[in-house]
């Protein structure tokens, strides 16, 4: 009897553990084809000239903001008008790296004309790199680049440079904030989701360089303390927390939640000192809202600045909750990176294109060149 | 006969041990914290915790009952994003009013919870199993649902947001915690449920002894069934708290939520093979993890650490009770 109930649960387990394994492909397999129509048919008796019969894979970060919505929806919109096919998929999470790793691999098995990346660690995709190198796929890497790649895997990157994006954030909130330094030592926070993708740790980088920077210029010590990743990579010159003018805090949450992500927040927005918040991308921007909900000191006491956009990010903005936030162009994003693979694919040399990253606020979001890329 | 009684006694006597136990942690937790720091002991820090609560206990409620029966529920953290987002886009982009988009979720997830039920105890499929394949397809549906865009249902201060009230009311710019009431209501009345009711009392029969159960005549089928649909319906009502204290729900998320209403029902006593179980200390063992998940970063430890810490903290709340138990046996 015994040995039985063992039996039924081993197998239980082992069955198990198959529907496991696939589980995040299956399911944003769903995600994605529904979106729309992911699988755009190439409408084969149109007349569209580029048109050959190319078929692209593309894998994004995840569907979990809708900024990914929005560079999706512009590669649809390209491939459609191309005539060419497109395959998107992506993990669950953007914490999900195993499974992105596994996307990419079965992209490679299918041979397509081109891979479009938007890889969620500059690290864990290399040896599929190589592979795809092998088997003479372009691989063409959006939003996010892979700086090791091996050598002609990666024929182009199309992202926004993130390192001068975070560094605009801090280009706007450090003169909102400058009146108050120098009369005892104050905290900005900084919430990263996380510190394994190239843009993210690019935005927190550059933000806090380039707020350093500024505040040295200006006569101020700044330390730059909290998750060891960032403060190891931050260039400003390292001065004890006690004796620093401005101590800039990086909180980095155990996963990509809104809710952990404003945990971490109201830590940093507790303290008597902090005057600045900066969330580098949707999720971590939304969590600087989220612990406000109950701190209620966003606005007047601290002054954040946000990254991306999506409706309740615009909203706060709009209201004076939010300082501000940096935006990028995701649907040019999309549209540009099709564009590359059909080079790439035809053939021709391409290059690197740098897309650009905008400051946004209560006064400039109905502008035209603005209001195109708040995505809701 | 003698010894079942006895086995029985211990069982009750347990329970009471280990909800006491679990109490004191929680209070040596908040204890720790506030003297570690200062920003902890503020009352904006308990609203918070207790905001980011509600929807772990309400999950944890519900799946008490799969638990006490033997089984597990693990589609209750996709299906309450699922939920979520099916409600909220009705609400959000088909003009839907509020009250009906939180019914729709509310119902989806009793829907839900049916199709577990029915799977488990008339098709017979283990728990795992037929709750994990729900799983994958709430994740999927959740999706479809909401054309895989974000979801934020009414913000505060625009029409329709009324609901957002029922879990923190404000009078003149303090915040109350009102969810928190509602949750001791429902805990108190789901505590009569389990031990005063017809559904209560043969859900833990069939986690002690199903041949029993069905040899005196209880229609086992019908109650194992209303097991997993009281967990679908609290996973519905989960989601409403989740999207009156959030602002966006995200497609593709939610999976690992059930994990930590499946921990806090266990820590709170929910024996893991199955007759037993406590609503009230699930409550108790749920505000285990939400004081760790919020305390930890006001410590200043970093992301790894605090995941290192809980698991560590969760493993001495268990060895406790064991330790205490074998000491009973003796």
């Amino acid at each position: 009897m015994r040995k039985r109930v063992l039996a039924t649960m081993l197998t239980a387990a082992m069955a198990a553990s198959l529907f496991v394994g696939c589980g995040g492909a299956a399911s944003t397999d769903t995600a994605a084809t529904t979106d729309s129509g992911t699988e755009t048919e190439a409408a084969g008796d149109t007349t569209e000239a580029a048109g050959s019969d190319y078929h692209f894979e593309i894998i994004v970060k995840s569907y979990q903001s809708s900024y990914w919505q929005a560079a999706v929806t512009g590669i649809e919109q390209e491939a459609e008008a191309k005539g060419v096919t497109v395959n998107c998929t992506g993990p669950n999470a953007e914490s999900d790296i195993a499974d992105q790793v596994n996307m990419l691999n079965s992209a490679i098995n299918n041979s397509p004309d081109g891979i479009g990346l938007a890889a969620c660690d500059q690290d864990a995709c290399l040896d599929a790199l190589q592979t795809a190198l092998d088997a003479g796929i372009p691989v063409v890497c959006f939003d996010s680049g892979i700086p090791n790649a091996p050598a002609g895997s990666v024929v182009s990157t199309v992202a926004t440079d993130n390192y001068s994006a975070g560094a605009t954030a801090a280009e706007n909130l450090y003169p909102a904030l400058k009146d108050q330094f120098g009369n005892g030592q104050v905290r900005v926070g900084e919430v990263n989701q996380e510190a394994t993708s190239e843009s993210i740790i690019n935005r927190g980088l550059g933000f806090i360089d380039k707020f350093a920077e500024l505040a040295a210029k200006d006569g101020f010590t700044v330390a730059v303390i909290g998750n060891e990743k960032y403060v190891n990579d931050a260039k400003a010159e390292k001065v004890a927390e006690a004796d620093a003018d401005i101590v800039i805090e990086v909180a980095v949450p155990a996963q990509t939640t809104v809710e952990l992500c404003a945990t971490e927040a109201a830590a940093i927005m507790n303290k008597s000192d902090t005057i600045g918040m900066f969330g580098s991308n949707q999720v971590a921007a939304e969590g600087i809202l989220t612990a406000n909900e109950n701190l209620d000191v966003l606005g007047d006491k601290i002054l954040a600045a946000g990254f991306d956009a999506g409706s309740v990010i615009k909203s706060a903005i709009k209201s004076g909750t939010m300082y501000g936030a940096v935006t990028q162009s995701p649907l040019a994003m999309g549209i540009t990176t099709i564009d590359v693979l059909c080079d790439a694919a035809a053939g021709k040399s391409v290059s690197d294109v740098p897309t650009d990253g905008y400051w946004y606020n209560a006064d400039n979001m109905e502008d035209e060149s603005i209001a195109p890329n708040l995505y809701d | 006969m003698n010894n079942k009684d006895i086995n029985k006694q211990s069982i009750l006597a347990r329970l009471g041990g280990q909800k006491f136990i679990v109490l004191l942690v929680v209070i040596v937790l908040f204890a720790f914290f506030s003297i570690a720091s200062e920003d902890f002991r503020k009352y904006t820090t308990v609203l918070s915790i207790l905001d980011y609560s509600y929807y772990i206990v309400l999950m944890s409620i519900g799946v008490t009952f799969p638990l006490i029966t033997g089984g597990v529920d693990l589609s209750i953290g996709t299906g309450l994003i699922c939920y979520s987002l099916a409600g909220g886009y009705l609400v959000v982009h088909c003009g839907w009013p509020t009250w009906a988009g939180m019914i729709v979720s509310v119902l989806f997830g009793v829907a839900i919870g049916f199709v577990n039920g029915y799977l488990i105890a008339v098709k017979e499929l283990p728990p795992f199993l037929a709750t994990l394949c729900t799983c994958m397809i709430t994740r999927g549906l959740g999706s479809i649902c909401s054309k895989s865009f974000g979801i934020s249902w009414p913000t505060a201060g625009t029409p329709g947001s009324w609901f957002r009230s029922i879990f923190k009311f404000s009078v003149g710019g303090t915040k109350y915690p009102l969810g928190f009431l509602w949750i001791l209501l429902i805990v108190a009345a789901m505590a009569f449920v389990l031990n005063h009711t017809k559904i209560g009392r043969y859900t833990i029969a069939i986690g002690s002894n199903k041949e029993a159960a069905i040899l005196s005549g209880i229609n086992v089928k019908f109650y194992h069934i209303m097991a997993y649909v009281i967990s679908g319906f609290f996973a519905g009502l989960a989601s409403i708290a989740y999207s009156a204290v959030f602002a966006t729900v995200q497609p593709g998320t939610g999976a690992g939520f059930e994990l930590e209403a499946i921990g806090g029902a266990i820590i709170g006593g929910v024996s893991a093979t199955g007759g037993a179980g406590s609503i009230g200390g699930a409550l108790i063992g749920v505000f285990v993890i939400c004081l760790l998940k919020t305390g930890l970063p006001f410590v200043g430890l970093q992301a790894n650490w605090q995941q290192i810490i809980t698991g560590l903290v969760l493993i001495a709340a268990v060895l406790v009770d064991i330790i205490k138990k074998r000491r009973e046996a003796k």
